[in-house]
């Protein structure tokens, strides 16, 4: 699949309910050896209860400044989640849903990537 | 910053497409500047076109293409229309993008080199490097 | 002398931001109409150009990314793009009133019609960009565009009357035949000229080009503490001539030869044919830095191959869309559109693209990713942030202004 079509589509739980949209798509370089570098392995998407999308990531990667930009942006996306990609069920073009039981974690990004 | 719990801590790198990939520059072996990346295709491990959530899936190749108009107003260009560049190729992940091969060798530098060819080189002191 | 040399990329910067054909005339017709009263917004202009100049230096020696390739990666492609379509056409109308500045300036040197020297300006600029080594370029463009610095010889040389114009820079008011409209046109018009994102375009990707690395940070810091300031006092110094000459008598400034009128009549044959020279490499700088922009910003925005380090043929859409845009400038100048009519209008939209410009370039410049330690300090970020709301207050209120007051006149 293309990843645009995954970006900006919207998320609902089990029982159909909107719970936001994906803003971004996580990926982790563990899968298999591909050339130089491992796979970027699909780990999870980040869904945000609101649209727009978090193109400066401030609710991500924890910087903090400049300070008044960062707690905007911050306070603007709050509510973002990971979902980890064994908790989506289906990828349909223009609709993802998530399974029963989904857990949500906490977006950040770990230290310098 | 949030409430929820951690998630475990990754073994690998962590590459969020839109902070990290998409958008970003892809340089050649030598640096020289190929394109930027438009979108990424990603595949199941098991080869499927549409992965769920059941299966591993991967990033295969990066897709760079006369897709700009679409990216700003919407909608999506057919397949024929991206160039793409196999993951096998990338060699570093930083701000940009590094290959291990020569911009010379992709598909995508053909307007690059259609100019070089049939405009610059036709113009005295187009191969030269400046005095 | 070396060490001059080595500032010279701020100093063209400065040139071709401050004193291109548009705000020679700009800052003549200011000093005619309002005197010295507008000169502190030059100082607010210098200093948010050295601010973000400075930032975005840094960024491109510890990154190696210029601004327009951050622009794109940090803003996506619709804001990214949009940028670019606002800044291509920016950049297209400053050349174009640069290269016909060329010719005026020539006009002065030979008494032969501008439409004779368009052409050559054209093919000139040209040259220069498709065969000169940037060290050069901005070595001979740079030292010689100082000779403007006659302009501030001819305030003292005119013996003014020091009060009146200390008066009119320190106690600004709006007299009451221009009106406030006027006055806050004007304004917006000196700061816009002053913080062109054209600048930083060229300062970055200039940085690029001369492989400015983390060692070469304090050349970075003297380039932009020497060239903009410099700048910005030569842009008073034209202001205040006029101001002495123009203004006891309610002449307006409309044309090139009434600019170095003051010049000469402060110091001869010899001051004026100074000037003269000064403002043909003034222009000619400016034309350079316009032209070299506008492939910079599409061939960054378009992940092309780009630089004058690099030949010809090995970034060949870069070189490409800089002999189209000459060649557009050309034929537009060719119809004998005013060259300097078309300036003041891509003054008042700079100001309005600025936001758009200096926003990623602060998001970038506290960003550990690019910038490992060297993120910015607190008291950048804050004097950035003041400048970031001066900036979008200065871009919604342009074009309302612009209407309103006609366009100055």
């Amino acid at each position: 699949m293309i990843l645009g079509d995954l970006l900006d589509a919207p998320v609902s739980g089990p029982s159909g309910d909107r719970l936001g949209y994906v803003v971004d798509v996580r990926f982790v370089l563990d899968g298999p050896l591909d050339g130089l570098l491992a796979s970027p392995r699909l780990h999870g998407l980040l869904v945000s209860p609101r649209t727009g999308t978090s193109f400066l990531g401030y609710e991500r990667t924890g910087v903090r400044s400049p300070a008044l930009l960062a707690r905007y942006y911050a306070w603007r996306h709050r509510g973002t989640f990971l979902v980890r990609w064994e908790d989506v069920d289906s990828v349909a073009p223009g609709a993802v849903r998530l399974v029963d039981g989904y857990r949500r974690f906490s977006p950040a990004l770990h230290g310098p990537v | 910053m949030s409430d929820l719990p951690e998630d475990r801590r990754p073994a690998g790198r962590v590459l969020d497409a839109r902070l990290h990939l998409l958008d970003r520059q892809i340089l050649d072996v030598d640096g020289t500047p190929v394109c930027t990346v438009d979108d990424l295709e990603v595949h199941g491990l098991d080869g499927s076109d549409l992965p769920g959530g059941t299966q591993q899936a991967v990033i295969t190749s990066l897709l760079s293409g006369a897709v700009l108009a679409t990216r700003i107003f919407g909608g999506r260009p057919p397949a024929s229309r991206w160039h793409r560049i196999r993951w096998t190729h990338v060699s570093d992940v930083g701000t940009t993008l590094r290959l291990g091969v020569r911009s010379e060798e992709l598909d995508v530098t053909w307007q690059e080199r259609w100019v070089r060819d049939h405009v610059i080189r036709r113009i005295p002191g187009g191969s030269h490097d400046p005095g | 002398m070396k060490k001059v040399l080595g500032l010279a990329l701020g100093i063209l910067t400065a040139i071709g931001g401050f004193l291109d054909i548009g705000d020679l005339v700009t800052n003549a017709v200011v000093g005619s109409r309002f005197g010295l009263s507008l000169a502190w917004v030059v100082l607010v202009g210098v200093v948010g150009i050295c601010l973000f100049a400075q930032m975005s230096g840094k960024v491109a020696a510890i990154s190696g990314r210029a601004t327009f390739e951050i622009i794109r990666e940090r803003l996506g492609p619709r804001a990214g793009g949009a940028n670019l379509a606002a800044s291509f056409l920016i950049n297209l109308l400053t050349l174009t009133a640069e290269v016909g500045g060329i010719a005026l300036a020539l006009q002065l040197a030979s008494s032969v019609e501008p439409r004779l020297w368009i052409p050559v300006a054209g093919l000139a600029v040209w040259l220069v960009i498709w065969r000169t080594r940037f060290s050069i370029m901005e070595n001979v463009t740079g030292l010689v565009g100082l000779t403007l610095i006659v302009f501030a010889v001819a305030v003292f040389l005119l013996g003014p009357d020091w009060s009146t114009l200390a008066d009119q820079a320190f106690h600004p008011k709006v007299s009451a035949q221009e009106g406030q409209a006027s006055y806050w046109y004007y304004a917006i018009a000196l700061f816009g000229a002053a913080m062109t994102p054209y600048e930083v375009f060229f300062f970055s990707s200039g940085a690029v080009e001369e492989k400015w690395t983390v060692k070469d940070l304090s050349q970075s810091r003297m380039n932009v503490l020497v060239g903009f300031p410099l700048g910005g006092v030569l842009s008073v110094a034209i202001a205040a001539c006029a101001a002495i000459v123009f203004l006891p008598k309610g002449i307006e400034v409309s044309s090139l030869s009434q600019i170095v009128l003051p010049v000469a009549l402060a110091g001869g044959k010899l001051a004026l044919a100074v000037v003269i020279v000064g403002i043909v490499a003034a222009t000619f700088g400016a034309a350079l830095e316009t032209s070299l922009s506008s492939g910079y910003t599409l061939a960054q925005f378009m992940g092309w191959s780009w630089g004058k380090f690099r030949r010809p043929a090995h970034a060949a859409r870069f070189h490409l869309s800089m002999i189209i845009c000459l060649v557009i400038a050309v034929g537009v100048l060719m119809t004998s559109v005013n060259p300097v009519a078309v300036t003041e209008f891509s003054v008042v939209f700079s100001a309005v693209a600025l936001p758009l410009t200096y926003l990623p370039i602060l998001v970038v410049a506290n960003d550990p990713e690019y910038m490992g330690e060297r993120v910015n300090g607190r008291l950048t970020n804050g004097f950035a942030l003041v400048y970031l709301v001066i900036i979008v207050v200065a871009s919604v209120a342009a074009i309302p202004l612009m209407i309103v007051t006609g366009a100055g006149s």
